[in-house]
């Protein structure tokens, strides 16, 4: 599903050059549930924002299923995003003035999904994080594990085929950061492939490998089993 | 879609409610001032369109060279009319039009009216349509009138006035022939009926000499005949029948009548229209101003907004759908805004009315009122949210989602840029009417030359003229007046002017005008003149000054006379007058203007007015009386009417003194509405610097050290203001002063004032929150990281 290939990234200030990403090569195949790990500094999230379209690199080749999106416009990848991926946050990034149904309803209505289909499939994904019964609440009137249940309706309410976590448990206590991991692994299990950024290593046993980052390069990769 | 960006929008307004207060109350306001101005301006630029006949619609002009300048004046001779009308192919039809004053009596109820003489056509050329009566033939018998419908409710109350007999100067009856729709608001014609010229004719009015430009001549074009076509026939009317070989004539289109009618050497060079492209800048300027505060308030809360445009984006929004996402909020306030506008208008009417004597109201009723002020709602809504809804779309996810997105410092420039121009149009609208009301303090503080108080003039009417000699021995007598005098025209008006002087001397191939007034003694004393040499009229002690004359200094200069007492002129009609006395020169037209020359003739001469100069021993009140005991005495039928001259002199400050106080109005609005947007800024700016304000004062800052820091930034914009301020507002102000040949000259503390009353402002508006940021408990913020 995705292919990267010596993909390079810098951020540069007036005096300082830091290189985020460095020549970093590596290959996800669909279904795969990946945790991708490091201590802070060494590129993870940039490399998730790469993937996710919502960053471009400056060096190197992404193809994301067979399409080179390496310097796509961004309009074009945002076009990609939004049909393919969707996005789990550690802070949840829940809009504070719309509903908890409003919140999952967005993705479907910038993709143009018409108003009675769009009820029908946010109750269902609503349903399935059994979170219905808060669907009229504001996301400030939520737990953290509630928020967190609202952010990942909202990532697969488009059915994405691929999910990017970016430390989905960073925010929560351990029995809500393991009732996400179990909504995870279920949506994995049902065909999504899955790209996680963590800290922690309990959370990576989820997954089925480990790629471990390091100034910007994988040095190692674990295989679970 | 459409639904969701409403529902964010409202919630988002509700949630933030000062914000919403301050941005909503300020484009009201900006949007009601600027409404105010448009229907101001859309009743200027209506003044007499409404005619059908417009495009063929004309005033005659002449226009000759006095004293080395090509002069254009729109009264004519009255028989100019009639002759286009008969000679001339490319004129359809014509009209004359002069002033008349009348008593009209009906029962025991006299009522002295203004209105118009004027011919039959002038009911078919204009669109002033009859409610009642044919306008083809309403005007044609001598003894017919027509009156508007406000004037038959005087007159007749609710009878139906047509065929009515009505008396007028108890000389003779008139019947109603027709009833005039009133008057619109937006017409240069002023009269409460109109009365067939052949009544004017039949006593002695009428008259065929060239030479006499005393009425207006209308004049209605045949279909397809330009303006310039019909310029290029009738430019020779006069010199072709008359020995005025210098006279020609022009045609004053109706499109042009009100907004251009001042002309210097005999070109257009404007008119009111200076005064609507004024107001129409100063309308947009306003409204740009309010929108400006929706833009920085906006674009200062995009810390907040940040986060939402990332999600948005993150979840599929393209930039488009977020522009218009940001652009529908804008709308939607501007759309509420737009509603309070209403409301501001509908209650400011009146006084706004009153201010600018105009009768506006807004046209509920009209399609083209709602489309107007919903396109009107549309475009500050657009205007007001382009910016800030380019500039929150353009985030990028991935820097406000994790957190390193700071907005403080990045959109510094645009904002500064935006805050710079709200002041700058401030300080500009200042230093604009300090500099006219300094204009009209001088001017109004200029010498009159004569003594304006306790002056003052009635109009001879009825018998006045016939019982003159009683009613100002009796006016003395009773103890109402210490002095009488009748003129040709009031103090304050100059009703004719002349070149056909001579004298000795004079160089024959020069022509210069002379103001003429007219008086038959006492004229000095009772206007409380300076003799500058010889003395007053005084044909009680000098039989021989029923042809005396008083010259006034400018006339001697113009004349050249080393000893101006005992020369002989001769008047229009070649008969010689002595020259008895020099009056210092006294204002008798514009304040803003020079004296012109003027001639006072003597008591065989015509005359219109008395003036009487109140006893200062009485109170105004009993002097009144007394002299209302007098002129009913010797003219019972006519209502006793007086006039002041002083108040009278004060409405020449009129046209100046709206534009002042409309300035006024409009600069303190315009600095209201920038302080309220300082207001908010300031709060956003103290709210995004928290943190830094709180490790300064764990450092050991002061409230007033912090205070400063905080207030400093705004001062610099204000002072930025100021310095490009300063010359627009000098050159606007210079060209402005410079058609008033008596003006102020443009000093140096104007702009002083206006720079510290709006650094004082604008630091009391940040300063409150610039304080209240510095007063906060350092260790409130710090946690909060």
């Amino acid at each position: 599903m995705i292919k990267i290939t010596n993909l390079e990234k810098f951020y540069r200030t007036e005096e300082v050059e830091t290189i985020a990403l460095n020549k970093l090569s590596i290959e996800i195949a669909t279904g795969e549930f990946v945790a991708i790990m490091g201590p802070s500094g060494c590129g993870k999230s940039t490399l998730l924002n790469i993937l996710g379209m919502l960053d471009d690199p400056d060096e190197g080749s992404y193809i994301f299923n067979e399409i080179e999106v390496a310097h796509f416009t961004e309009r074009k990848r945002a076009d990609l995003r939004k049909h393919n991926i969707g996005f789990v946050f550690q802070s949840f990034n829940l809009i504070d003035e719309l509903t908890v149904f409003e919140n999952v309803e967005l993705p479907l209505i910038y993709t143009g999904v018409p108003a009675s289909e769009r009820v029908k499939r946010v109750e269902e994904v609503l349903d399935k994080m059994q979170i219905m019964h808060r669907r009229n609440h504001y996301p400030q009137q939520l737990s953290g594990g509630q928020q967190q249940r609202v952010a990942i309706a909202r990532a697969v309410v488009n059915k994405p085929k691929l999910i990017l976590a970016d430390e989905p448990t960073g925010n929560l206590d351990s029995t809500n950061g393991n009732d996400v991991m179990e909504l995870l692994t279920d949506l994995n299990e049902q065909g999504t492939t899955i790209i996680m950024v963590t800290h922690s290593e309990h959370d990576a046993r989820y997954s089925h490998r480990i790629i471990r980052l390091l100034d910007g390069q994988a040095v190692v990769e674990n295989i679970m089993v | 879609m459409f639904k969701n960006f409403i529902k964010i929008a409202w919630r988002n307004l509700w949630r933030h409610k000062s914000f919403t207060l301050i941005n909503i109350s300020g484009l009201a306001i900006g949007m009601a001032s600027a409404a105010l101005i448009l229907f101001w301006i859309q009743n200027e630029l209506s003044y007499d369109q409404f005619h059908e006949n417009k495009s063929r619609l004309y005033v005659a002009y002449n226009r000759a060279v006095f004293d080395g300048k090509l002069w254009c004046w729109n009264t004519t001779p009255k028989i100019l009319g009639k002759t286009l009308k008969q000679d001339y192919p490319a004129v359809e039809e014509t009209a004359r039009t002069t002033q008349s004053n009348f008593l009209f009596t009906i029962g025991d109820k006299h009522l002295n009216l203004p209105g118009y003489f004027t011919d039959p056509g002038f009911l078919t050329m204009f669109s002033f349509p009859l409610i009642k009566g044919n306008p083809k033939t309403a005007l044609t018998t001598v003894n017919s009138l027509v009156i508007t419908e406000k004037t038959a409710i005087k007159l007749f109350g609710n009878e139906d006035p047509m065929g009515k007999v009505v008396r007028i100067d108890s000389v003779d009856n008139f019947t109603v022939t027709g009833v005039m729709k009133d008057l619109p608001n937006n017409t240069r014609f002023d009269f409460e009926y109109l009365m067939p010229w052949s009544y004017l004719k039949k006593t002695g009015g009428d008259d065929t000499y060239w030479g006499n430009n005393s009425v207006q001549t209308w004049v209605l074009a045949k279909p397809n005949i330009t303006e310039e076509a019909l310029n290029k026939q009738v430019i020779n009317v006069t010199k072709s029948h008359s020995d005025q070989k210098d006279d020609e004539v022009f045609m004053h289109p109706a499109s042009k009548w009100h907004l251009y009618s001042k002309f210097e050497n005999g070109k257009i060079v404007g008119g009111k229209i200076g005064s609507v492209r004024l107001f129409g800048i100063i309308a947009l300027f306003i409204l740009l101003i309010a929108c400006i505060n929706f833009m920085n308030l906006s674009t200062a809360r995009s810390e907040r907004r940040a986060r939402e445009v990332g999600i948005r984006k993150v979840v599929g929004a393209q930039k488009g759908s977020l522009i218009a996402q940001f652009l529908g909020e804008s709308i939607l306030l501007a759309f509420i805004a737009g509603i309070i506008a209403i409301v501001i208008v509908q209650v400011s009417l009146p006084s706004f009315n009153q201010l600018t004597q105009k009768q506006l109201y807004i046209p509920f009723n009209s399609i083209y009122f709602w489309l107007a002020g919903l396109s009107f709602v549309l475009f500050t809504g657009l205007v007001a949210g382009s910016y800030p809804a380019f500039f929150l779309s353009s985030f990028r996810p991935v820097s406000v989602l994790k957190g390193t997105f700071k907005a403080a410092n990045a959109l510094v420039t645009p904002r500064k840029l935006l805050v710079v121009t709200q002041f700058t149009f401030a300080i500009v609208l200042i230093i604009c009417t300090v500099i006219i009301h300094n204009q009209m303090r001088y001017a109004q503080n200029r010498d009159l030359g004569y003594k304006k108080n306790n002056l003052v003039y009635t109009m001879m009417s009825g018998s006045i003229d016939k019982n003159y000699k009683m009613i100002r021995s009796e006016l003395i007598s009773s103890g109402a007046a210490v002095s009488v005098t009748k003129t040709s025209a009031p103090m304050t008006e100059g009703w004719s002017d002349s070149w056909g002087f001579d004298w000795k001397g004079k160089d024959q191939s020069q022509k210069i005008d002379f103001n003429v007034f007219n008086a038959d003694g006492d004229f000095v004393k009772t206007m409380g003149l300076h003799i500058v040499a010889g003395r007053d009229i005084d044909i009680a002690t000098y039989p021989t000054d029923s042809t005396a004359m008083i010259l006034n200094e400018a006339a001697v200069k113009i004349i050249g006379f080393k000893n101006p007492v005992g020369q002989i002129i001769k008047n229009g009609n070649n008969k010689p007058c002595t020259v008895v006395g020099v009056v210092q020169d006294f204002i008798l037209q514009s304040p803003y203007q020079p004296v012109k020359p003027m001639i006072i003739q003597g008591p065989k001469s015509w005359f219109n007015v008395i003036h009487y100069k109140l006893n200062p021993n009485n109170s105004t009140a009993d002097n009144l009386k007394r002299a209302e005991g007098v002129f009913k005495k010797f003219n019972s039928e006519y209502p006793y009417e007086y006039h002041f001259v002083d108040e009278e002199y004060a409405k020449k400050f009129n046209d100046e003194q709206q534009v002042g106080t409309l300035a006024s109005l409009f600069a303190g609005l315009t600095i209201f509405i920038s302080c309220l947007g300082l207001f908010g800024l300031a709060a956003y700016m103290a709210q995004n610097r928290q943190k830094e304000i709180s490790v300064r004062k764990v450092l050991g800052a002061s409230v007033s050290n912090l205070t400063g820091l905080l207030s400093k930034e705004f001062l610099t914009l204000v002072i930025i203001s100021f310095i490009i301020a300063s010359p627009i507002a000098w050159y606007g102000m210079y060209t402005w002063l410079k058609s008033y040949p008596y003006h102020v000259s443009i000093e140096i503390w104007v702009f002083l004032l206006a720079g510290i009353l709006t650094v004082i402002v604008a630091l009391g508006t940040v300063s409150f929150q610039s304080i209240k940021a510095a007063l906060t408990n350092p260790i409130k913020s710090l946690r909060n990281e």
